[in-house]
């Protein structure tokens, strides 16, 4: 096995099964790290807690849902600044956060009535809103309050309203990964199947693992829309509680991030006979084959190849703007779970860059497989990284840019490694056609940008020239590009600055309208 | 509890192993290169392969490769299922794309294209299955 141990992790000598070089000749049976397994002690991990990876990454994207934690204030921080699932109702979910505030006499005395006293006012004080998800945390775990009696008691009083728990508190699992896993079987378990949707087409979609990162989900529902599919429900973003009642009614799961949604798939395929089709966003040919999959699955490739061809032709060309200009450019992909597989073959392929390190978090091998399977050889691969570690890989590999989420990418800024926020994004949406260019361009802008020279300068007392405070694109990206390139009209990036308004004032006059097939024909 | 929940079987996570060792591992330098290519496209591009449990991976790789070499032999593909047709649309897009970067299985006669998918087939189940370093496959529950 080609481990990799680092210098920074050698008194902590189990970490070493953490990491591994991809060789020449290596594959997965042979070069593979350990995964989704307890941090080990001494190691100062980046993970989250199980609590957040219910709450924060899966359960607070629905949209129309007053979200409640019964515990702390401060384990329902994450919300408007720090998340960016918006939604097409202004944001009510990102808006509004709610704890019940339990002190220290709560866990004396119980904190049942201080639940339903916080339920009952939060209904109040929305009232346009009735419907609710409660996350239990460490504390109230440990005292046993039982949040479901409480729940039930409330829609016995109350029965306009609707409530799903969550037993997901931090210390339910290794990791975040711990929480995706219980809220997906909770939400099947309590809710799927207590409510029936109008069905509105021939070819009905659950859109699973989708959190709607800057209008990802948006971008991808139009698309579903122009094919005349019905997209019952997203799991979770941009989400509605009722029509995610009724995935049972769905005639196909499409999956995009399996690391956090693939058990509501893999029971809705066990349950209710409904298949599961992994499909990747990201890229053009990714996402290209995504929507012929979903087209064929239904019969209707021609008008998945209608999109393609129409956003083919209109995006590529300044996609191609960027991939010459990021060519060989080092990149370490350092995500939290999906993105290390759903990314890595798609940028070396179509923006010209080089992966040279890839690692999760909270990943599980199953996620490493894919990572490794779609990296090159030479590349560094860590699960569950500390600190210490990103800084010794980023000292050896020397980055370009590095992907990851804001933490890391603070302590990488430090190191004057530019940074991009791979959760949340720095200008996305990354998915869809044009998506993708706007990831180009940010990550041109991080490698190229005049700021990371400029930081590198004490002003207070380095010498430094104040007529080269600043360079042109020309100089920095396109000096040793062939003149063909450099004499091209052609741009980078000419979208708007908010791609997601338009898509939302569209209305179904201005998707095609595709005429229903006879019962008949549905038979057959 | 709502909806439809079914017995899961104790010993679905028992299913037994089919090689032991890297079944590419005797074949001819030109097969292993064939053979190679296409894995290397699996690899790269497809998710199917890589489902988190050890039997519902054997169930894909039968699924897709096996609905794929029927379409590479020209082959009818019956799909009863729901299930059925979520394999035969992985399968399509992946004769596609062997067809278009392989351009040597267009010399070969049905039964060489037959034995090729076998070998691959073998291949992948080893890389995702039986040789896999994956500790999870084996869990019970999704």
């Amino acid at each position: 096995m080609p481990y990799h141990e680092f210098d920074c992790s050698k008194v902590i000598p189990e970490r070493k099964q953490h990491a591994v070089v991809k060789g020449e000749g290596e594959d997965l049976t042979s070069c593979l790290p350990k995964g989704y397994l307890n941090t080990i002690p001494g190691s100062i991990s980046e993970r989250g807690c199980a609590y957040c990876g219910a709450k924060h990454v899966i359960g607070t994207p629905m949209k129309d849902v007053i979200h409640i934690s019964h515990g702390p204030v401060g384990c329902t921080y994450d919300t408007w600044q720090t998340k960016r699932y918006i939604s097409d109702n202004n944001n009510f979910q990102l808006k509004y956060t709610f704890a019940t505030d339990v002190k220290e006499k709560h866990i004396v005395f119980g904190a049942e009535s201080l639940l339903k006293q916080n339920i009952l006012e939060a209904f109040d004080a929305f009232p346009e809103i009735k419907r609710m998800t409660i996350y239990q945390t460490c504390a109230t775990a440990l005292i046993g309050d039982d949040i479901n009696a409480i729940a039930d008691e409330v829609m016995a009083e109350r029965p306009d309203v609707d409530i799903f728990v969550c037993n997901s508190p931090g210390f339910a699992g290794p990791s975040q990964s711990g929480g995706h896993h219980k809220i997906n079987i909770a939400w099947i378990n309590q809710k799927v199947g207590t409510l029936e949707p109008e069905i509105t087409s021939d070819y009905v979609i659950n859109y699973v693992g989708e959190y709607n990162i800057q209008g990802d989900q948006e971008v991808m529902q139009d698309y579903f829309k122009r094919m005349g599919i019905q997209v019952l429900s997203t799991f979770t973003g941009n989400g509605s509680y009722d029509d995610l009642r009724a995935m049972h009614r769905a005639h196909l799961n499409v999956l995009e991030c399996a690391r956090s949604a693939e058990y509501i798939c893999d029971e809705l395929r066990a349950r209710y006979g409904i298949p599961r089709l992994d499909i990747d966003g990201f890229g053009f040919q990714a996402l290209g084959d995504s929507l012929r999959k979903i087209g064929l699955f239904f019969g209707i490739e021609e008008r998945a190849e209608a999109i393609i061809a129409e956003e083919t032709a209109r995006w590529k060309p300044e996609l191609d703007w960027y991939a010459a200009r990021l060519k060989g450019k080092k990149v370490c992909l350092w995500p939290g779970g999906s993105k290390l597989w759903h990314w890595a073959n798609a940028i070396q392929e179509e923006m010209g860059v080089k992966v040279v390190s890839v690692y999760t978090k909270f990943g599980h091998q199953g996620d490493m497989e894919k990572g490794i399977a779609r990296a090159g050889v030479g590349t560094l691969a860590i699960d569950d990284p500390n600190e210490l570690e990103g800084h010794e890989a980023l000292e050896t590999l020397k980055p370009d840019v590095i992907f990851t989420g804001k933490r890391p990418g603070e302590v990488a800024k430090k190191k004057r490694v530019p940074y991009l926020n791979a959760h949340a994004y720095h200008n996305g949406p990354y998915k869809g056609f044009e998506g993708w260019v706007r990831f180009a361009r940010d990550i041109y802008n991080a490698v190229y940008s005049p700021m990371h020279q400029l930081s590198g300068i004490d002003i207070s007392k380095d010498d430094y020239a104040t007529d080269k405070g600043f360079v042109t694109r020309r100089m920095l990206s396109d000096a040793n590009l062939p003149e063909a390139d450099r004499a091209s009209p052609l741009t980078g990036y000419t979208g708007p600055f908010d791609p997601i308004a338009a898509l939302r004032a569209k209305t179904d006059a201005d998707y095609p309208q595709f005429e229903r097939k006879t019962s008949t024909q549905a038979a057959e | 509890m709502a909806g439809f929940k079914k017995e899961k079987p104790a010993s679905r996570a028992n299913y037994p192993k089919l090689y032991a060792s890297d079944p590419l591992a005797g074949f001819d330098e030109a097969t292993r290169e064939k053979v190679s290519a296409m894995e290397d496209y699996i690899m790269k591009n497809c998710l199917w392969q890589f489902n988190s449990r050890g039997w519902d991976r054997r169930k894909q790789n039968e699924g897709i490769l096996g609905k794929t070499t029927k379409l590479l032999v020209g082959e009818e593909v019956e799909n009863e299922t729901p299930l059925e047709k979520c394999y035969w649309v992985d399968a399509v897009l992946l004769s596609r794309a062997f067809r278009a970067r392989c351009a040597w299985l267009a010399g070969m006669g049905k039964d060489e294209v037959q034995a090729l998918m076998k070998i691959l087939h073998a291949r992948i189940d080893w890389l995702t299955i039986d040789g896999s370093l994956n500790e999870e496959l084996t869990v019970q529950n999704y």
